[in-house]
């Protein structure tokens, strides 16, 4: 994608998105292969009610589950908005990463299991986490990151989950939202998957978890919104 | 297991001459490359990481891989083992996934020799053609270095190689009622370099748990710890005083293993069990093979292809002299690149390799604390100069043991998975 090519796909996307999220699926999918639609999934809080872009705090991590019932992802609000880029892939190819949604598009939410090795939260550990600015990671001394503790890489939630450090090799898969009247909803994928690596590595741990592998691969349309630290008993930071 | 392209002629042609008492040799069974054959020889951290990525860049690569134990047993995390903290299945992984999901053939057979000339290898079972040749077969005791420790081996196992060696040595240390314990640690380089200073701090940790009376000599080559020595020598200082005597710059001369004495540069030490280690090299097959020169230990290779002197023949992993240290995880990280290298070549489209390399390693400093490094090595392609960015975490901490668990697991994810 060249430049002017870019930026009009940027002013296309920004503005036609507002009129309409079945505009953004389809544009993503026409534009990059590397979207891929699941079952759109609406947002909820703890309540059961449909969360409020308000009520996600700047600065802290969420999760909710997305596209499958047992594969985490993270919801940050960077506290501004986030503008859409271009991500490049080491195989040469790119994708247009669409920002930040809401009412300030400062809404990004990226998958967490990590894009090197698979780590992610689990009710016991949660290795990778976000690093807001006022509290940033010791190791690499830089704030508003994504890192996993296991081998150290680190992604960066400004720029579509690009890798800025460490041995990971893709970017971290982007969420897709959308924000319709006020509710955030989950609509696909964008970036390069690993699902199927990580069911094929956890499949035991799956199976414990919830009973059933089968139910782990659930597909979701609705998933609730909570702090990490509600859902992990260990946050490991580095 | 062993899994091998063979139509059903020629199976059963095979099959006819094998009833009929007439050697059948893996290079019949496999045939003639036809250019695209990666042969691997070791299925350990770098062979397993090369062949599943080898295959995953260019599906239609024939990838075989060597390999004479019949499943994976992992040497990181196994001090851990030792002292109870990882059961050993958890080091153990079979190699049916490469074979079913990503189509590697895996040989279940030793390594004799090399012959570059002919471009063939020979097996226990007969001989096998390559186009592309990785090499990543680790290390071997280096006897001739030492030969007082040749003596010991069967006694004390160094427990160095996976597999048998660790299952013996933690019987031994189970049955340890107290006393004297003696580690010899040999020259650098050699494998895990972290790894004896570690069994030295978990030994005893293990011991103080489990009440028992010891005095460890720890004979050290070296002159420090050569790597994360702040925290190792913080850590012996503060939980481990009058406990240990470290003997550093200070080498095993001869081993009475029946009166249980060690003769050392400084003096006697009596011991009631020990763990030597003796020095290591790249296994001797590798100079009648011709990538040794006599008197040298470790294989040349570039830096950023670990490719050798011999086009298409690469060594990775703990045989090879590069600026990675001697780990699993570098055997790991340096199979993907040799991977990218030979998918590059076989789609004719040359890669160079890897400017920028990162090795991370853990050690436990107690039975519940670890400490970490992570080095950064970037190759300058002009000045051919490596650039190291050290980050150590020498603060132990019972999180830094917790990463140390998914460090590990995240490694067989990726090989196994």
């Amino acid at each position: 994608m060249d430049r002017r090519a870019f930026v009009k796909a940027c002013g296309s996307v920004a503005t036609l998105s507002f009129l309409s999220s079945t505009f953004l699926t389809k544009t993503l999918k026409a534009q990059t292969n590397e979207f891929k639609k699941y079952k759109k999934a609406i947002l909820l809080n703890k309540d059961g009610n449909p969360i409020k872009p308000e009520e996600i705090e700047v600065g802290k991590q969420y999760l909710f589950f997305y596209p499958y019932r047992s594969t985490p992802a993270f919801l940050l609000n960077l506290g501004k908005e986030v503008k859409p880029v271009e991500v490049k892939l080491s195989d040469g190819s790119s994708y247009l990463w669409p920002g930040g949604v809401g009412p300030q598009k400062s809404i990004v939410a990226f998958c967490a299991i990590c894009q090197h090795q698979l780590s992610y939260p689990t009710p016991e550990y949660s290795f990778i986490n976000y690093y807001p600015p006022d509290k940033p990671s010791k190791s690499v001394k830089r704030g508003n990151v994504i890192q996993c503790c296991a081998h150290m890489s680190v992604f960066d939630p400004e720029k579509g989950g690009i890798v800025l450090d460490g041995p990971a090799e893709y970017p971290l898969l982007t969420i897709v939202l959308s924000y319709e009247e006020g509710k955030l909803y989950a609509v696909g994928t964008l970036g390069v998957e690993k699902f199927s690596d990580f069911f094929d590595a956890y499949r035991s741990d799956l199976k414990k978890m919830y009973r059933s592998f089968r139910k782990a691969k659930k597909k979701v349309d609705k998933s609730v919104v909570m702090r990490v630290e509600e859902y992990v008993n260990e946050v490991v930071y580095c | 297991m062993k899994s091998f392209t063979v139509d059903r002629r020629n199976l059963l042609f095979a099959g006819g001459l094998g009833l009929l008492g007439v050697y059948v040799s893996r290079g019949f069974v496999f045939g003639e490359p036809k250019g695209n054959r990666v042969v691997i020889l070791g299925g350990g951290y770098g062979g397993v990481t090369a062949a599943k990525y080898i295959k995953k860049l260019y599906p239609d690569a024939q990838v075989i891989l060597v390999e004479k134990k019949p499943m994976f047993v992992s040497c990181p995390l196994s001090n851990l083992y030792l002292v109870g903290l990882v059961p050993y299945e958890e080091l153990c992984y079979p190699y049916n996934n490469l074979v079913v999901k990503y189509g590697v053939e895996f040989v279940n057979d030793e390594v004799l020799a090399i012959e570059p000339e002919k471009r063939e290898v020979v097996l226990g079972g007969g001989r096998l053609k390559y186009d592309y040749l990785i090499v990543s077969l680790g290390i071997e005791y280096d006897y001739e270095e030492n030969p007082a420790l040749k003596e010991v081996y069967w006694s004390y196992p160094p427990a160095f190689q996976p597999g048998s060696e660790h299952l013996y040595l933690k019987r031994m240390l189970e049955g340890f009622e107290g006393e004297s314990i003696l580690i010899s640690v040999p020259k650098m380089p050699f494998r895990c370099p972290p790894a004896p200073y570690e069994r030295a701090a978990l030994i005893l940790s293990y011991a103080r748990r489990e009440g028992l009376k010891v005095h460890l000599y720890f004979v050290d080559e070296n002159e420090e710890p050569p790597v994360m020595s702040k925290g190792f020598l913080k850590a012996y200082e503060d939980f481990y005083k009058g406990q240990a005597t470290y003997l550093t710059s200070t080498k095993i001369l001869e081993v009475d293993p029946v009166r249980k004495v060690a003769k050392t540069t400084r003096g006697n030490i009596k011991f009631s069990m020990a763990n030597f280690i003796p020095p290591m090299r790249a296994p001797k097959l590798l100079e009648r093979a011709g990538l040794l020169r006599k008197g040298e230990k470790w294989v040349s290779v570039n830096p950023m292809t670990f490719e050798t002197s011999l086009k298409n023949v690469f060594v990775i992993g703990d045989s090879a002299f590069t600026y990675l240290p001697k780990t699993g995880y570098a055997a790991h990280s340096e199979g993907k690149v040799v991977a990218k290298v030979i998918a590059s070549r076989l789609r004719k489209k040359p890669w160079e390799g890897e400017l920028v390399q990162q090795a991370v390693c853990y050690a436990m400093v107690n039975l519940k604390q670890a400490i970490m490094i992570n080095v950064e090595y970037r190759y300058n392609l002009q000045t051919k100069e490596i650039k190291k960015e050290i980050y150590e975490d020498d603060t132990w901490k019972v999180s830094t043991a917790k990463r140390y668990i998914e460090w590990a697991r995240g490694l067989w994810r990726d090989m196994f998975t």
